[in-house]
């Protein structure tokens, strides 16, 4: 499938199924608490109707960089589906998020503001280990280009096994799911109110939904480039590891910051940078 | 489709509530009841939520509260009162700190009435609620779209209970503003408005036959006191405010000076008022809460 | 040639006239017109870059005996500085490098063979225009901010400003000669007059702090001053020849002793671990001589010295063990910045680990390493040098240098917030250059020797976390503010707006500083070039297309948006960011950012990190020596 096509239906498809995992998450999590839970269409419910809600903010800039947040979002998304340069996926990808952060700021309210420090402090947490799956990505497959990686012959996972699993350590804080729901807290759980989505309304909080949508999606993807030798294999395993953090929020509670951190730096180093040891030893 | 009934967040918040209704609205949330199937979140903030639940009586520090948050409710938003203390004050209603239900703070949409309320009638009147405000979303779709087709012209005597009731709605913002409900407005009667229609000259803003928009000038030498604009709510964001003016304006052309008078956290009505060229002159202590600000525009 | 050294003589000159003046106008007359006449001739020497300088005027013995008489009397000067601070290291230091120095001159002096005492190649022109239109800017921003300094918020220094700004242009000078150098003892002269104008310049408020903190700066530097006089003599013994070109190309045999000497001499001039806290300490100098001296111009002939010397160390042990410094103090910098909330300190911080970055890079020394460097110098002196300019005035205006005070400095001074905003861009945000240099480094580092890599991710995602904080902290608005009527002075505002400017055209333009400069000299020496590649410049355009969408979005004025207090609770008192308290008091909304002072402790880290240091220096020389 030509960069060209991939990127069109990524536009188009992965809001859809970004809105649909968003719905299974909530389903599968409510199933897991005795309840029955909302339709599996429910954020798309959710997102109609904050379209077509009174927008309120604090400043009318805070919304400008939510709309910069989601365009980098999918941009990230649209470069990393056309198969360009994984370092600039990451980059772009860590700008979108510094805009989310600079929105909250921006709000200038206490609960939003410490949930953009937490935030800023879930990025520092996960970026090492998102920098070192590229950089082991790139031992192996002597490319940083996803389409390279993609179209490489042995199975990833098998020659990365401690960057897998430090990669999806830190797909539990990206995802923003306990233990690491520090910044932000869907569903019942509060702590900061809203955290750093508190002062945000209308088509912004529809935007910031879509935005994480998006950026599931892109995350998931991420994952089948582990497996991609085998497609089908890949899909599968990205529901399997989405399962499997959805199972993990449900079950553990919030770490405190000092914790996160911590432990998702020690992961970083003892799982993702030893396999990268172990790696650059052998012939 | 409008997604309101499918999608209703809620923002829950306890007047003086011995806790009652609050358990069994809480116990809603558990897997008996199981809300969330019908897409209800209880958010803890008014910015992300639809429907203001309240319980309990309401006293001085809650009804501080209750205007806050009712600001800052995004529209289209649906007030339910949950219990027989948030419907009437309960069987608090004579305690010297309670002063009644969540109605006289701001207006309610919903009753629930029990004591405590059911779980099962607070779904229903959560249900109740969301058809309140999906008609509510759709007056303002149908108001907002034809916004273009407004039709302003002078007012008579018989328009004067929906100006009444727009006034009304427009001195309950500025009350919410100013966290004090001594405005002369939202105590004026319907008698008294029709006399006014014999010394003052109103003017309306109609849309769909609705009447969004009042005002009101009287000509006494060479100035025009302006009562007014009064906007609907659904309409502070476009021109409504600034076209009214220009209407008084046109209708005493003779006349040298303008002069309204506005409440000093009336921020985006003097917003309105500059633009149209008014520039404050005078100010007025009222209550320590509110102040008048008296603003003047010169004619050449 | 006489263009080059018109480039190195006016500004001293300059230097000589300005320490004359009194009076405020003609100092202002020299200083514009020189700084104009060293950009036009920067820019000049860029576009017709000259292939063959020719002779020198004046001759070649003659000018080495001015500059043996020069260091002689410099070096009188540094004994009386540390005998009078009963400083014994000074002393010891500068005896030691007397020694070499004389022993040297005697010997050999007369008949040194330098070959070509100045040349000029395009790495060479990279860092004269970074010199010339970084620092002239900074000599125009200097104007006006001293005379803010001396009549309103320091009024207790004594004023010298004379003796400032011909400190200012004679160390722009020595600047230009350091990179136009060829001949060692040249390079050396130039060197040694920096370390000079650096001490004089910090101490320049002449408090007990700025006396201290001045000789601190003063040892480091001698230091590594001497190790420069040993790699000179320990190379002239070897292979009687004193050019930089030709220890470039000599084999390791011969050349690596002397580059790890001269690396060490560059390690200590641009204030790696162990000996950062020079760096740190000569902050309570004046803004311009922070932004000149301390983060775009001076510290950078430290890396510049360790880039030469790539071709030598690439590959061996030597420059393994600078790699490793230079990523250690990356990493150091980077967490220490997070804990302090001190402007000048977090940018002294940055500085640090950045440059432990184009270490990294020198110490790696492959071609796309090189490449890397050299865009990280270009994109650090630039935005670095804003910033420091922006927090200057900022410290004047707020009269305090916490990044807490500066809460709300979008609506207060929303120009200078502006460019802080562009500078903390361009230091770590994509698409802006860092990030690219960034990009280059990663790249560099994988290929050559990806353990290094530890450093890189873990230091970049420290960077990130203090500069956002930096920035939500300009733009939150907690209470409300009036702008600030008269933000800038016109001598400030042309500098300022004149870097941002650079800034922003740096990053815009960079292919072509890419292709027209880096990569020409990489490929010169290596025969291949590190390259961004057309496809990622595209990626990079469209993104710097997304990312300047932000600002337009301000042109519409935030249409149907309804304005709203925050949510406190529905505590919310009207009149200010003050909720109603437990009690009914009045409270007051305070936002403080993180500093992680319980897990990251500053002291411990610097200690560590020396200590690593240290052992790698020892491990470094010991394997230049075997």
């Amino acid at each position: 499938m030509n960069a060209w096509l991939r990127l069109i239906v990524y536009l188009v498809a992965a809001p859809v199924i970004g809105g649909l995992l968003a719905g299974w998450d909530r389903r599968v999590s409510a199933r897991m608490q005795s309840r029955q839970g909302p339709p599996i269409l429910q954020p798309f419910y959710d997102v109609l109707k904050l379209w077509q809600k009174q927008n309120l903010a604090v400043f009318p800039s805070q919304n400008y960089y939510i709309l910069s947040f989601l365009l980098l979002v999918i941009f990230t998304g649209a470069l990393f589906f056309a198969g360009s340069d994984l370092l600039l996926v990451i980059f772009a990808f860590t700008t979108a998020a510094i805009f989310f952060v600079l929105g909250a700021y921006k709000a200038s309210s206490p609960y939003s503001f410490i949930g953009a420090e937490r935030e800023l402090i879930q990025i520092m947490a996960y970026e090492p280990m998102v920098l070192l799956t590229a950089i082991g990505m790139y031992m192996v497959t002597k490319t940083f280009y996803v389409r390279g990686i993609a179209s490489h012959g042995t199975m990833l996972v098998l020659v990365l096994p401690g960057v897998f699993l430090g990669f999806v350590y830190a797909l539990e804080i990206k995802f923003r799911k306990s233990p690491f729901d520090l910044s932000s807290s869907h569903h019942a759980h509060q702590e900061l109110v809203r955290g750093i989505t508190t002062e945000f309304s209308g088509r912004t909080l529809a935007m910031i939904e879509v935005a994480h949508w998006y950026e599931s999606v892109f995350l998931l993807g991420w994952v089948y480039l582990f497996f991609a030798a085998s497609p089908v294999v890949g899909v599968v395993m990205s529901l399997v590891v989405y399962a499997f953090v959805v199972l993990v929020d449900n079950v553990f509670a919030r770490l405190k910051w000092q914790t996160a951190l911590r432990s998702a730096w020690a992961v970083t180093a003892v799982l993702g940078f030893g396999n990268i040891v172990i790696l650059s030893l052998l012939p | 489709m409008n997604g309101f009934k499918k999608s209703p967040w809620i923002l829950h918040y306890d007047a003086s509530s011995c806790n009652g209704c609050d358990i069994e609205t809480l116990a809603c949330l558990t897997p008996v009841f199981d809300v969330e199937r019908l897409g209800v979140v209880n958010t803890g903030n008014p910015k992300h939520a639809d429907i203001f639940l309240v319980t309990g009586a309401v006293n001085e520090q809650s009804k501080h509260v209750i205007r806050n948050l009712y600001r800052q409710l995004p529209e289209p938003k649906v007030v339910v009162a949950v219990g027989a203390c948030a419907a009437t004050g309960g069987i608090f209603r004579e305690c010297y700190n309670i002063s009644g239900g969540v109605d006289c703070v701001v207006p309610v949409d919903v009753y629930v009435p029990g004591c405590a309320a059911r779980p099962e009638a607070i779904i229903d009147g959560v249900v109740k609620g969301l058809a309140v405000m999906e008609e509510k979303q759709t007056a303002m779709a149908a108001d907002r779209g034809n916004l273009d087709q407004t039709l302003y012209a002078a007012a008579d005597v018989g328009d004067a209970p929906s100006i009444l009731s727009l006034a009304k709605a427009a001195a309950l913002t500025e009350a919410l503003l100013h966290d004090d409900d001594s405005f002369p407005a939202l105590k004026r009667t319907l008698p008294q408005l029709q006399q006014e229609f014999d010394w003052r000259l109103f003017f309306k803003a109609v849309v769909n036959g609705k009447i969004i928009g009042a005002i009101s000038g009287r000509l006494t030498g060479d100035t025009v006191s302006v009562n007014g604009p009064a906007v609907h709510p659904y309409f502070r964001n476009s021109d409504v405010a600034g076209r009214m003016l220009e209407e008084v304006e046109r209708a005493f052309r003779g006349a040298k000076q303008f002069e309204v008078c506005i409440g000093n956290k009336s921020e985006q009505l003097l917003l309105e008022l500059v633009k149209a060229g008014y520039l404050s002159f005078k100010t007025e202590v009222f209550t320590p809460k509110i102040t008048w600000v008296y603003l003047r525009k010169e004619k050449k | 040639m006489m263009l080059v050294l018109a480039l190195v003589l006016v500004p001293c000159l300059a230097g000589v006239i300005l320490f004359c003046l009194r009076a405020e106008r003609p100092r202002r007359t020299v200083v514009v017109a020189v700084t104009l006449a060293v950009c036009a001739g920067c820019v000049a020497l860029a576009c017709r870059p000259p292939l063959d300088l020719g002779e020198l005027p004046v001759s070649r013995h003659a000018i080495n005996l001015g500059m043996t008489a020069i260091e002689a009397l410099m070096g009188l000067y540094i004994l009386y500085v540390g005998v009078r601070a009963r400083h014994f290291l000074i002393v010891a230091l500068m005896l030691a490098q007397g020694a070499v120095v004389g022993w040297f001159e005697w010997t050999a002096g007369a008949d040194a063979d330098a070959g070509l005492a100045l040349f000029v190649d395009k790495f060479s022109i990279v860092m004269a225009l970074i010199n010339g239109i970084v620092g002239g800017g900074i000599c125009l921003y200097a104007l006006g901010y001293m005379r803010e300094y001396h009549t309103e918020a320091h009024r207790d220094v004594p004023d010298r400003r004379p003796l400032f700004f011909s400190l200012l242009f004679v160390f722009m000078g020595a600047m230009f000669g350091l990179v136009f150098a060829n001949a060692l003892p040249w390079l050396f002269f130039f060197w040694e007059i920096t370390t000079l104008c650096s001490f004089l310049l910090i101490g320049y408020t002449q408090t007990e702090e700025a006396r201290r903190n001045a000789l601190r700066a003063l040892v480091m530097n001698l230091a590594g001053g001497l190790s420069f006089a040993l790699a000179m003599v320990w190379f002239y013994r070897n292979s009687h020849t004193l050019g930089l070109q030709q220890l470039i190309y000599s084999g390791h045999a011969i050349a690596l002793l002397p580059a790890a000497l001269l690396c060490f001499a560059g390690i200590t001039k641009a204030a790696q671990c162990p000996f950062s806290s020079w760096l740190l300490g000569a902050m309570v100098a004046p803004t311009p001589v922070s932004a000149m001296l301390h983060s775009s111009t001076m510290v950078k002939a430290g890396v510049y010295l360790v880039l030469r010397m790539a071709p030598v160390i690439t590959g061996t042990t030597v420059g393994l063990m600078v790699a490793v410094v230079g990523g250690v103090t990356f990493l150091y910098g980077s967490l220490a910045a997070i804990t302090t909330p001190e402007a000048k300190r977090v940018l002294a911080y940055s500085t640090v680990a950045n440059l432990g970055l184009v270490v990294l890079c020198g110490g790696i020394g492959t071609y796309e390493a090189v490449w890397a460097g050299v865009l990280l110098i270009i994109f650090h002196a630039t935005a670095k040098c804003l910033l420091f300019l922006c927090v200057g005035v900022v410290e004047h205006k707020l009269h305090s240098r916490n990044i807490e005070d500066m809460s709300g400095l979008i609506l207060y001074m929303p120009r200078v917030a502006v460019m802080m905003m562009i500078g903390m861009a361009g230091m770590s945000l994509a698409p802006f250059g860092m990030l690219i240099s960034k990009w280059a480094a990663l790249r560099a580092v994988v290929d050559a020797h990806p353990l290094l890599c530890f450093f890189i991710v873990f230091g970049s995602s420290a960077t990130l976390f203090f500069w956002v904080k930096w920035m939500g902290k300009l733009v939150e608005v907690v209470r409300p503010q009036s702008r600030l009527i008269k933000e800038i002075s016109l001598d400030e505002s042309v500098a300022l707006y004149g870097l941002s400017l650079v800034t922003f055209t740096a990053c815009l333009f960079f292919p072509f500083f890419s292709t027209q400069f880096i990569e020409p000299y990489v490929a010169g020496i290596y025969g291949e070039s590190g390259f961004l590649g057309q496809g990622n410049t595209l990626i990079m355009v469209i993104m710097m297309v997304v990312v300047m969408l932000f600002p337009l979005s301000f042109l519409s004025h935030g249409r149907g948006v309804k304005l709203v207090d925050p949510y406190l609770g529905g505590g919310n008192l009207q009149g200010g960011p003050s909720f109603a308290g437990a009690a009914g008091e009045v409270e007051n909304v305070t936002l403080h950012n993180y500093y992680m002072t319980s897990i990251i402790n500053e002291i411990l880290l610097t200690r560590v990190a020396g200590l690593c240091a240290v052992g790698l220096l020892l491990a470094m020389f010991a394997s230049a020596l075997l």
